[in-house]
């Protein structure tokens, strides 16, 4: 029975992505897509799959829903707390709130005159007058009396950036390290897989590691639901070992290695971890022929002509020329704090850090990554994009001077001027090392640092 | 614990015929691991000698003097942008306060300095030693050494580039020593550079690092740390002809820069279980500033009192080498690293050093470009 339940869900999850992407996008990627845990949800809500975040809850309409969880800052908190009215006003603010250093509030804000309320950029997921509680979803009273879904506590937000089922453009599991800003996070069902594992988002993808964050490995050595890894292999791959009292459930299995001793299989793949792995998250084992990261879904591909580079860290995602790729990352200093990442944001806070205030000198340092006009994403978080190169604004496809260029999860890419495949001088550029208004490469791989997640 | 390493080594020395002056050398070769490391600034207790004009300003203060609470509202476009404007793309002079004067900066004034006579002159702008050594080139301690982050072992920057240094293993410097027939005289010996892949091996109390630990030496991402250096001993001072070498200089969270020194020469005093002294050397500005950015940002750079611009400014007005062939403009400036090393057993991944050899090769090839 249980595997018949898995067996619909994976099938619903490939059903839902059909539905979003289409025929053609769903065949693309109807391998591999994470499965989960099933809850008790109010009408009106569902699980959408996501090619980043993997499984996320949603909205009626397919919109995928955010928190915005407390956040400390240097000089104070934003954000909602745990079951308390949410703190996501229509109040248009104007001013800086000085909750991150070194700079003072009171400061005008650059987009005053245009600025939308934290209610426009994140509509509050109203609940009808006679809404109920159902397992971690909850009703919270807003400040004027109306009632918002909550979930674990924490009021629910749709982003206005968000227009597909499936797209995920309002936030991400993934952080930077540091001091990022007050950022909201989607929410989404728990992975279905045993208690000793955990799915860690990185830059390869949603990753399968242990309880203790170490990563687990599968071999091409085995056969389906058996593993062949004995005497030698077992000096350097440890079988992630299963209790007695262990059960399958959905893709996972459990493999007899010999009489009593039991081990976890994923997809049919017995598993492992390295013995030479000295961090958590590590993609070394991988080196060695034959063995292989294990993911509950691969990160979405990235353009054709894209290549990857070794760097003195790890691997980065590069351009056709091997020039590393870097994503630009921005929170203000306003209540709400606002992204200011987007094209349809201020772009005031990247032209400092990339050009001095000059939008000509941010465009030879830090140059757009152009796509052919004809340019076909192989994956949905990839897209292409027209933009104004001297406002970095969208701009329509046949505007004078405008540029189609690459853009992940919605938000142009970028190249540094005068590097060489493998360097990533542009990474860490600017407040907070990238942080907060800044610069960082696209990692894949970091054996040093936890920059690829 | 000393005992038996010695027994070892004189084991050693007896199975390889080693001098029975190079306690610690295995195989002709010793290495270390870096566990410290600070630009060399000479300083006195109260500063008053090199710096009897006080100590600079750092971001706060100068935002305050430039934009003083007086109850006119400004934006962040005149405040925020400007100041950010300036740490990535400085200006060539200081920014004029609100009394209408350019920020001030004040250099090192006093005569003595830490550092190498890296040109063999001696010039009116050098420093001498303390131990009286006329001809010393390091005028990156004149630009930073009234910076109170600089100094040490309080000031925030030295500080926190020796946490982090020790926290996370993208620093981890390596030396070996090859060719090592006596540990004490040797006229001729290489030191070669590495990144190591290791954590630094400490007492119990984790902040005293002792001797003796393993260092992996990274072959695959690492290759560009990999340099080599002819040098000599002299009365157990270690001593190389100078070359080019980049090290990874990455001083806090997460960041990815390296640092080229520019005709780079070791000067370190060598026991069996450590080395100590300094690297004397060049570094390009622009390097130096992007390095110092990314490391420092402007929250950072406020404790300690250190302005991204200003300190480079002042190092492009005090930059002494590598003339720009087209402006005249010096584009790299002397410098001096203080370093302490501790003795680790260095282990190569490829046992051929295949992966080295070419590492060296690529790199020999580079450094004469």
């Amino acid at each position: 029975m249980r595997v018949y339940q898995t067996l619909l869900a994976a099938g619903l999850s490939v059903l839902a992505l059909v539905l979003a992407n289409g025929a053609a996008q769903a065949q693309k990627q109807a391998v591999e897509q994470e499965d989960y845990l099933r809850e008790p949800m109010p009408a009106g809500f569902q699980v959408v799959a996501s090619e980043i975040e993997g499984p996320v809850f949603a909205d009626a309409s397919g919109k995928t829903l955010y928190k915005w969880p407390l956040r400390g800052l240097r000089n104070g908190d934003v954000g909602d707390r745990k079951n308390a009215p949410s703190n996501c006003t229509d109040e248009v603010y104007k001013e800086n709130s000085g909750l991150m250093s070194p700079y003072p509030p009171g400061l005008g804000l650059p987009d005053v005159a245009t600025r939308r309320s934290c209610v426009a950029l994140w509509p509050p997921v109203m609940a009808g007058a006679n809404a109920k509680s159902v397992g971690k979803w909850t009703v919270i009273a807003r400040r004027d009396g109306a009632k918002q879904w909550a979930y674990d506590g924490y009021p629910l937000y749709t982003s206005d950036l968000d227009q597909k089922p499936g797209d995920v453009l309002g936030g991400t599991y993934r952080k930077v390290r540091g001091d990022y800003p007050g950022v909201r996070e989607p929410i989404g069902p728990h992975a279905n897989i045993p208690p000793a594992f955990t799915v860690m988002e990185v830059g390869s993808g949603r990753l399968l590691v242990n309880s203790s964050g170490y990563s687990v490995y599968s071999w091409d050595g085995d056969a389906a639901g058996k593993s062949n890894c004995n005497a030698d292999c077992l000096k350097s791959w440890s079988p992630v070992l299963a209790a007695e009292t262990s059960q399958p459930q959905g893709e996972w299995t459990i493999v007899q290695r010999s009489p009593g001793v039991l081990q976890w299989a994923f997809r049919k793949k017995p598993l492992y971890t390295y013995i030479a792995d000295t961090r958590p998250k590590s993609l070394t084992g991988s080196d060695e022929a034959g063995w292989h990261n294990v993911y509950t879904q691969q990160a979405p591909a990235a353009p054709r002509e894209f290549t990857q580079q070794d760097t003195h860290a790890g691997i980065v995602l590069a351009d056709a020329h091997g020039k590393t790729i870097y994503t630009y990352a921005c929170g203000d200093d306003a209540l709400d704090q606002q992204a200011c990442d987007h094209p349809a944001s201020p772009q005031e806070y990247r032209l400092s850090i990339c050009g001095g205030n000059d939008a000509a000198r941010c465009l030879k340092t830090f140059p757009l990554v152009p796509a052919a006009k004809n340019a076909v994403s192989p994956s949905r978080a990839w897209t292409t994009i027209d933009i104004d190169p001297l406002t970095g604004r969208f701009a329509k496809p046949e505007q004078a001077g405008s540029m189609h260029v690459w853009a992940y999860r919605g938000r142009p890419v970028y190249t540094l001027a005068d590097e060489k495949p493998g360097d990533v001088d542009g990474d860490a550029w600017g407040e907070f090392y990238g942080a907060r208004n800044g610069y960082r490469a696209f990692w894949i791989r970091d054996d040093f640092y936890a920059n690829a997640g | 614990m000393r005992t038996h390493f010695s027994m070892m080594a004189a084991a050693a020395a007896l199975i390889f015929g080693v001098s029975a002056h190079a306690e610690g050398v295995t195989n002709r070769t010793i290495g270390y691991v870096l566990t410290n490391k600070s630009w060399a600034t000479y300083q006195t207790p109260d500063g008053k000698a090199e710096c009897p004009k006080g100590f600079n300003d750092g971001p706060r203060e100068q935002f305050k003097a430039l934009f003083p609470e007086s109850g006119k509202k400004r934006t962040l476009a005149e405040t925020q942008f400007a100041r950010e404007a300036d740490v990535w793309f400085p200006s060539e002079t200081e920014p004029l306060g609100a009394d209408g004067k350019p920020l001030p900066y004040i250099d090192v004034s006093g005569k003595t300095a830490l550092g190498m006579n890296l040109d063999g002159k001696v010039g009116p702008n050098d420093f001498t030693s303390p131990e009286g050594e006329p001809g010393i080139d390091n005028q990156l301690y004149r630009a930073v050494g009234c910076a109170t982050g600089f100094r040490g072992p309080e000031g925030a920057y030295t500080f926190f580039q020796n946490d982090y240094m020790q926290r996370y293993i993208f620093n981890r410097i390596l030396i070996e020593i090859t060719d090592v027939d006596d540990l004490v005289n040797d006229n001729d010996v290489t030191v070669t550079t590495y990144r190591g892949l290791n954590p630094l091996l400490t007492s119990a109390n984790g902040k005293d690092f002792i001797p003796g630990g393993t260092q992996r030496a990274d072959e695959r991402w690492g290759k560009r740390y990999i340099h080599s250096f002819k040098g000599k001993i002299v009365n157990g001072v270690l001593t190389t002809e100078p070359g080019v070498t980049k090290i990874p200089y990455a001083d806090t969270f997460d960041t990815n820069v390296d640092l080229t020194l520019m005709q780079a020469r070791f000067k370190l005093k060598l026991t069996p279980t450590s080395a100590e002294g300094l690297i004397g050397t060049y570094v390009d500005l622009k390097e130096w500033h992007h390095h110092f950015a990314v490391n420092w940002t402007s929250h950072h750079a406020s404790y300690g009192q250190l302005s991204v611009p200003s300190i480079t400014r002042a190092m492009a007005r005090l930059a002494d080498a590598y003339p720009d062939p087209a402006t005249g403009k010096n584009t790299a400036i002397s410098a001096a690293l203080a370093m302490k090393f501790s003795q680790a057993y260095i282990v190569h991944t490829d046992p051929k050093k295949k992966a080295v050899a070419s590492a060296q090769k690529k790199n020999q090839v580079a450094d004469a470009q």
